[in-house]
């Protein structure tokens, strides 16, 4: 998705892991997403560099759509799509 | 069929004691079947009251919390019973969820397993 589109969207969940390091932020992401609809979106904040690469690889990996991330100060919004 | 990992507990240091759960956590996230053996002084890992004596600063949960994630999320726990006798522990004194096994367990394991790590 475009920045301007995943600024726009809606997410069905946000989970603020802002602070938590490595695994933490990704552990988050995965109970979180149980209580998101399959097709429904949600939205990761972390301040962990390594967050960046960690979500969009799970979510390849276990059926899920990365959509795109957005740079604030000090932090990361990811957003992923629930596939399953 | 879900990939395997088998990691090798081998010492309560905490440096050595948390990667296990780290990396276990995440590969449960990613849908792997995660195997955690401890032997040695990785033992006192899953001692009753041990984990909590193990601490190291900047990790995201406590070592109990990771026990805890680990056991919710299917992995299996084994205690490997040939250092039971060298640590000065019995079946007894282990938490609850874990198996006792012995050198053939892990060895079937490792050669079952996609990914082995020892610590």
């Amino acid at each position: 998705m475009t920045e301007e589109e995943l600024k726009s969207l809606q997410v069905d969940k946000q989970v603020d892991a802002r602070g938590t390091a490595c695994p933490g932020p990704l552990l988050e992401a995965k109970r979180s997403l149980t209580s998101v609809p399959i097709g429904g979106t949600m939205e990761v904040l972390s301040s962990d560099p390594s967050t960046n690469k960690d979500v969009p690889l799970w979510a390849k990996k276990v059926g899920h759509e990365y959509l795109g991330t957005l740079e604030e100060a000090g932090f990361w919004r990811i957003f992923v799509k629930r596939g399953k | 069929m879900a990939q395997k990992m088998l990691v090798f507990c081998g010492s309560d240091t905490p440096e050595k004691a948390f990667p296990p759960f780290m990396l276990g956590s995440g590969a449960l996230a990613m849908d792997m079947e995660v195997t955690l053996f401890f032997t040695m002084s990785g033992l006192n890992i899953i001692r009753k009251g041990g984990a909590e004596k193990v601490t190291l600063e900047g990790t995201p949960k406590s070592l109990s919390e990771f026990i805890d994630i680990l056991r919710d999320g299917g992995a299996k726990l084994i205690a490997c019973s040939a250092a039971f006798g060298i640590i000065g522990i019995e079946e007894g004194d282990l938490i609850e969820g874990v198996e006792c096994g012995g050198v053939a367990t892990f060895v079937d394991a490792a050669q079952e397993a996609d990914v082995v790590l020892t610590f």
